[in-house]
């Protein structure tokens, strides 16, 4: 399938009298590896999450490939199979197995026993962990269960992958193999990655980064075309 | 499917919050059980109490608090056993805890011969004749260690046993039967009875009697069955009415108990129904899955409040006093009603937590963690 094409416009995001977010907007076009680079509390999360309709912009739109994001009434849907999320905290569910928190989004989609075992298998192998199914989060180290939530990210099949920090609490050499995986991923299907990471030197291994500070997009790197020049400096 | 089965992974996850939500979901079950098997053992002993065996009818006084303070005048049976349709009338006089070191023994006073006490089968001697002569029940016997020949107390007066008995209904093989005259003496009430019972002939239909009789006594109460008698028995009615109380009070208490030990669950994990919003699941996904845990926790605390309200239905009779006239009686019907309690209150309980979980905002809790 396909990586989605992004398209943020004048998309801004406060929280009471604070601004998070302050008229952004950037093109990101399908396939692409992006870098979102910024201090802690920059807005790159929270971006991240407008994006993926975990939250609805202030004002501004969203759109991901067709779908008008801010508009979307019953996101799950969206969320299922249209985007994938790995957060800095891999987030797993600590009563399930590995190859259960693989399926959870199957599950919410509906697709039979048998096809979740498959399609969970063959994503936890394509992650590295196709030998341990059974293995609950506690029995797994940091990057093993950072592979696990790449893998659940994957499974519903999305054209885009938001990566909130998915390096953050990783030693340096687990950081490289899930960057390497994140990479493969987008070669392989073509999904389209959107990164956000504090780490500056996450931009030599992506094709474009974006900066953010105080909410505001402040630039972006030099191959960048389709960036709107909006809030760039 | 999976989704059941991811519960009780979740359930499985947390025993510690698991058990004490079934625990509460059990004791509340247990008491709805074991009130349900006493009261619907008080209500079929009240039944063989009021019928007395073989009797089609039984007349009590209306309003009695229970059968043995009944008073009806003794002259009613001449009158009764004219009425056509009626084949036989007798009276009995009801003596409870009159017996030393049982009081359970229910005593009847009764005349010698009588449709009732006419289906006596006797294992050891004959019925009584004289004025000072008892005859006992086989379990009765069994209880005091009594025979033939051995003496009877009844509240001072002494009775010489002549003959043990079986009858096949329960109170009356853990009584004893004694002179109507004695008995009206021992109760002061001479030319009184406590219940007439009535054999009807065969081709009378008991409605047709029984309104001609409230007709005629309005002051009378005409019981035709089990359902009937516990109505008129204050102490059976309180049972049942005690039973569907405790029931409220289980469903009212265990729902806000369950509310708040599922509403707890849910916050303490807000980030796993974050989570799982942000995966994909809908808000009703979600929600379904905090009713689930919900109602299988309490489905799990309902089997084991039947176990333990079935044990402690027996406790319960011996602990009011009441072993020897109410036998629990546990029906399917009674763990039916109790195990649909207990699922309702994983319902009633799961409620309001399943929406609390159902509109966490991935974003909020997420960014939190």
């Amino acid at each position: 399938m396909p990586g989605a094409r992004v398209v943020v416009e004048h998309v801004s995001r406060r929280y009471g009298e604070a601004l998070v977010l302050d008229d952004v907007g950037f093109v990101v076009e399908p396939g692409e590896l992006v870098a979102l680079s910024g201090r802690s509390g920059s807005g790159k999360t929270t971006l991240l999450q407008l994006i993926g309709s975990l939250d609805k912009p202030t004002s501004g739109t969203i759109r991901v490939d067709d779908i008008e994001v801010e508009k979307l009434h019953n996101p799950a849907h969206y969320r299922r199979e249209v985007v994938g999320f790995v957060f800095q905290l891999h987030h797993l569910l600590p009563s399930l197995s590995a190859q259960q928190n693989v399926e959870l989004p199957l599950v919410a989609g509906g697709i039979g026993h048998a096809e979740r075992t498959r399609r969970s298998h063959e994503l936890l192998d394509e992650v590295g962990l196709g030998d341990r199914p059974k293995a609950l989060p506690s029995d797994l180290s940091g990057g093993e269960r950072q592979r696990v939530a790449i893998a659940r990210a994957l499974a519903g099949q999305p054209r885009l992958i938001l990566a909130d920090e998915p390096t953050g609490s990783l030693d340096s050499t687990s950081a490289r193999n899930i960057w390497e995986l994140l990479n493969s991923v987008r070669q392989t299907r073509g999904t389209t990655v959107i990164v956000a990471s504090h780490d500056p030197s996450l931009a030599e291994h992506s094709d474009r980064a974006l900066q953010i500070a105080d909410g505001r997009l402040i630039s972006a790197s030099e191959d960048d075309e389709s960036t709107p020049a909006r809030n760039v400096a | 499917m999976t989704s059941l089965l991811q519960t009780l992974s979740s359930i499985r996850h947390r025993p510690g919050r698991t058990f004490l939500t079934a625990l509460g979901t059990a004791l509340g079950i247990a008491t709805i059980v074991a009130l349900l098997a006493v009261g619907a053992g008080a209500q079929r002993s009240a039944g063989q109490f009021f019928h007395l065996g073989a009797s089609d009818l039984g007349l009590f006084q209306k309003d009695a608090a229970d059968p043995t303070t009944s008073v009806l005048p003794q002259s009613m049976i001449k009158q009764l056993r004219k009425t056509p349709g009626i084949q036989a009338a007798t009276g009995f006089v009801l003596l409870v805890s009159d017996v030393p070191h049982n009081p359970g023994v229910v005593v009847f006073g009764s005349t010698p011969s009588n449709f009732e006490v006419n289906r006596m089968v006797f294992s050891a001697g004959h019925m009584f004749s004289g004025t000072h002569e008892a005859v006992i029940g086989n379990e009765t016997a069994k209880q005091l260690h009594l025979g033939v020949g051995d003496r009877l107390h009844v509240k001072g007066h002494k009775l010489k046993i002549v003959g043990i008995y079986h009858l096949g209904v329960e109170f009356q093989d853990t009584g004893a039967f004694i002179p109507l005259r004695v008995a009206q003496s021992i109760a002061g009430r001479q030319g009184e009875v406590t219940t007439i019972p009535i054999e009807l002939s065969v081709k009378t239909r008991p409605s047709t009697i029984k309104r001609l009789l409230a007709k005629r006594y309005p002051g009378i109460a005409i019981i035709a069955d089990g359902e009937e008698s516990i109505r008129l028995g204050a102490n059976g009615d309180l049972v049942s009415k005690a039973a569907l109380v405790i029931a409220v009070l289980a469903l009212v208490i265990g729902g806000i108990g369950v509310m708040n030990t599922e509403l707890m669950a849910v916050i303490e994990r807000r980030s796993e129904f974050a989570i799982l919003s942000a995966v994909g699941w809908s808000g009703r996904q979600i929600a379904w899955r905090v009713m689930i845990e919900g109602i299988v926790t309490t489905f799990l605390g309902a089997i084991i409040g039947l176990l333990l309200g079935v044990i402690g239905a027996h406790y319960l009779v011996q602990i009011l006093g009441a072993s020897e006239f109410v036998t629990p009686h546990i029906t399917a019907w009674a763990l039916g009603r109790a195990l649909l309690i207990g699922v309702l209150i994983g319902v009633l309980g799961g409620l309001y937590p399943a929406w609390r979980a159902a509109h966490v905002s991935p974003a909020r809790v997420l960014a939190q963690h």
